[in-house]
């Protein structure tokens, strides 16, 4: 039994390294993944302010108001401030066009006389306080700042926007108010206050901090998301060439030879499992070493993993075994080479869609969220997250393990039963 | 080389596919004596190919039983794999593997190893006139080359019984005598060879206990004499009895 497990062992790897390009698929496009999309997705995923969104700012005010804000504006991280198109300041229309091109993502303009009139308005609003009985007929004229936005930017991108430049523009509004205030009070009570009260700071503070398991210093960032995610993507792919080199194996009359010989169904699916969880283990090590060592030399964040690689080897483990045993499902029920390829490579892509490889699942709608449970990829997906990210021990992930390896065994027991039931009702 | 012990005795036998309504082996018995070449004949169709796979383990049967060295295959087949040798008709090799490994590779499943198996490797090797080849990948070999490297792959263990299915189908004359030298050679040894074919010449060169089926019924069976005395025409070949 053991011996003859063993020649099929030196059978499958033989086969398996011979097929060239079928090899190259299995380490090559899966590191090409990653590198792509890691790089891809870390400009969506790094802060908005490390992007530098150019913006057109046309300031009509020159006054206090319009100084500040402009200050504001270029002192914000948030912004590639340009005041000038092609070496002149353009008038509302050319800054109009420019973000209509695409050439600058915001164009803001502050109105002429925004200053006066904010000023006018809030000294209306302090008469109205201190002397009701004269109020003004009008309240006057709201100010508009014009912001004009290019039209391809994602709405999270202009909400993101808008509230940056509400909130500038709201603690402008509140220094005047508080000095016109000031300067109101000391003229009804000269001796209350001596001199004008500035507003100094602002009172409420958020401090930030990761919830994370014990005491992970781990900084999310794009690569800790994207490694985890692109590599369990890459293992399940291997599903393509296991149930090829199932089907082949079967239409070539092998299995049917080995059948005939003292060994039974179970070792030949026994020895495929040991030789692609090699291989989906090698996969695994090449993309976290790519993460660590490679990625960096991309200007991007390295993967950090220490002190996590045995329970994310573990996890790669369990991984490949469900990613194995689905590739098994698939080339025993499969018919023709070509109906196992579609349908594993589709499969794979809806499993890693609803389980959140590519979209969060946190901001799927509710029914995809619920959806997205039933897919191995994002029990898989959600370990590789509580390890990385949220720097989880064995005891945490063991649950997710358990998933996986029942799903694996499911997928093993189908196939073997697929098997038997062919064979007593042909 | 034959003798009266019965090796496989097949009883009402009987085969019919799921979705068919006709039986692909319609209550066939047949017994193979030990030592024997037995002529499994027939057109395409027949059922010929039907029957190697239950006799082999491949197929469940519908009813009836088959019995190999007195063990029944419905019971006891794993048992009856350790002393078969299989010769299916479709070329049963991986095109990747050299010659050698492919060898390597089925005889390790027999449990023969080590130096055991790299003799018994070359000599077959040297039998199908394959040694020169031994290191060359399964996919660049010839029809013929592979016909034969087919065969000696399903008598590595030097198994007691051995089926071969069409062992000869699609291949050039010098290879098809090439195989029919070594079937004898292998049966001079001791085994016993249940073949399949639809040449009747081959058959009746080769097989000294001949069966013929059609639309999975034995139409005719016995030595090659008392097959053609049954038919009043001991001049003529099969094929002009049959056609």
């Amino acid at each position: 039994m053991m011996r003859a497990l063993l020649k099929l062992i030196y059978k499958d790897t033989l086969v398996l390294i011979r097929d060239r390009g079928g090899l190259a698929m299995l380490f090559i496009m899966p590191a090409a993944l990653v590198l792509i999309m890691t790089n891809l997705q870390d400009s969506t995923f790094r802060s908005i302010n490390e992007s530098g969104i150019k913006l057109i700012l046309l300031n009509e005010d020159n006054d206090s108001l319009g100084l500040t804000l402009e200050n504001e504006i270029i002192q914000s991280r948030l912004f590639k401030v340009y005041k000038q198109i092609g070496n002149k300041i353009p008038d509302e229309d050319e800054v109009r066009e420019a973000v209509a091109s695409g050439r600058f993502q915001i164009g803001f303009i502050i109105p002429k006389g925004a200053t006066q009139l904010i000023r006018s308005q809030i000294r209306n609003n302090l008469a109205m306080l201190f002397s009701p009985e004269n109020m003004p007929v009008s309240a006057g004229d709201s100010m508009y700042f014009k912001v004009y936005l290019d039209p391809i930017t994602k709405i999270s991108f202009r909400e993101t926007l808008q509230s940056h430049v509400r909130e500038m523009t709201t603690r402008i509004e509140n220094q005047i108010i508080f000095s016109e205030l000031s300067r109101e009070i000391s003229m009804r009570f000269p001796m209350a206050i001596r001199k004008p009260i500035l507003l100094q700071k602002e009172a409420i503070f958020y401090k930030e901090e990761y919830a994370t398991k014990e005491d992970n210093k781990v900084i999310p960032n794009s690569v800790q998301h994207n490694v985890p995610a692109w590599t369990l993507f890459a293992i399940f792919f291997v599903v393509i060439p296991l149930a090829g080199a199932m089907i082949k194996e079967r239409e070539e009359g092998n299995l049917a030879r080995l059948l005939t010989m003292p060994c039974s169904y179970f070792s030949i699916m026994l020895s495929k499992v040991i030789v692609y969880l090699i291989v989906c283990y090698l996969q695994y090590v090449l993309i976290l070493a790519m993460g660590v060592y490679l990625l960096p030399l991309f200007n991007l964040p390295p993967l950090n993993i220490a002190g996590q690689l045995d329970v994310l080897s573990v996890m790669a483990l369990a991984v490949a075994l469900a990613a194995i045993g689905y590739g098994m499902a698939i080339g025993t029920i499969a018919t023709t080479h070509q109906q196992a390829a579609i349908f594993a490579s589709i499969s794979v892509v809806i499993l890693a869609a609803i389980g959140g490889i590519w979209v969060p699942v946190f901001i799927m709608p509710p029914v995809m969220r619920q959806l997205s449970v039933i897919s191995p990829l994002n029990w898989a997906l959600n370990g590789f997250y509580d390890i990385l990210i949220r720097g989880a021990r064995f005891s945490d992930i063991l649950s997710t393990c358990i998933y996986l390896i029942c799903f694996a065994s499911a997928c093993m027991l189908i196939s073997i039963y697929y098997h038997r039931f062919k064979k007593e009702h042909i | 080389m034959t003798n009266d012990e019965v090796v496989i005795e097949i009883r009402e036998l009987k085969k019919i596919y799921r979705g068919s309504k006709t039986p692909a082996l319609s209550n066939i018995s047949l017994s193979i004596q030990r030592g024997s070449i037995f002529g499994l004949l027939g057109p395409n169709g027949a059922g010929k190919t039907t029957m190697i796979r239950i006799l082999c383990g491949l197929l469940q049967t519908t009813s009836g039983d088959v019995f190999i060295n007195g063990y029944s295959i419905t019971k006891n087949i794993r048992l009856i794999r350790n002393f078969i040798g299989v010769v299916p008709q479709e070329i049963a090799l991986y095109p990747t593997l050299t010659a050698y490994e492919n060898l390597s590779v089925y005889g390790g499943i027999y449990g023969l190893h080590g130096h055991e198996l790299k003799k018994r490797i070359n000599e077959l090797l040297i039998l199908a006139g394959l040694e020169k080849n031994r290191h060359i990948q399964v996919k660049k070999f010839s029809g013929g080359m592979k016909r034969r490297l087919n065969l000696i792959a399903g008598i590595l263990h030097k198994p007691e019984i051995i089926f071969l299915d069409e062992p000869t189908v699609g291949v050039d004359v010098q290879s098809r005598t090439a195989i029919i030298t070594s079937l004898k050679e292998i049966n001079r040894d001791g085994a016993t060879i249940i073949y399949t074919s639809h040449y009747l010449e081959e058959a009746e060169e080769l097989c000294n206990f001949i069966a013929i089926i059609d639309k999975g019924k034995v139409i005719s069976q016995g030595t090659l004499a008392e097959i053609k005395q049954v038919h009043y025409n001991k001049e003529k070949s099969l094929e002009e009895i049959f056609l």
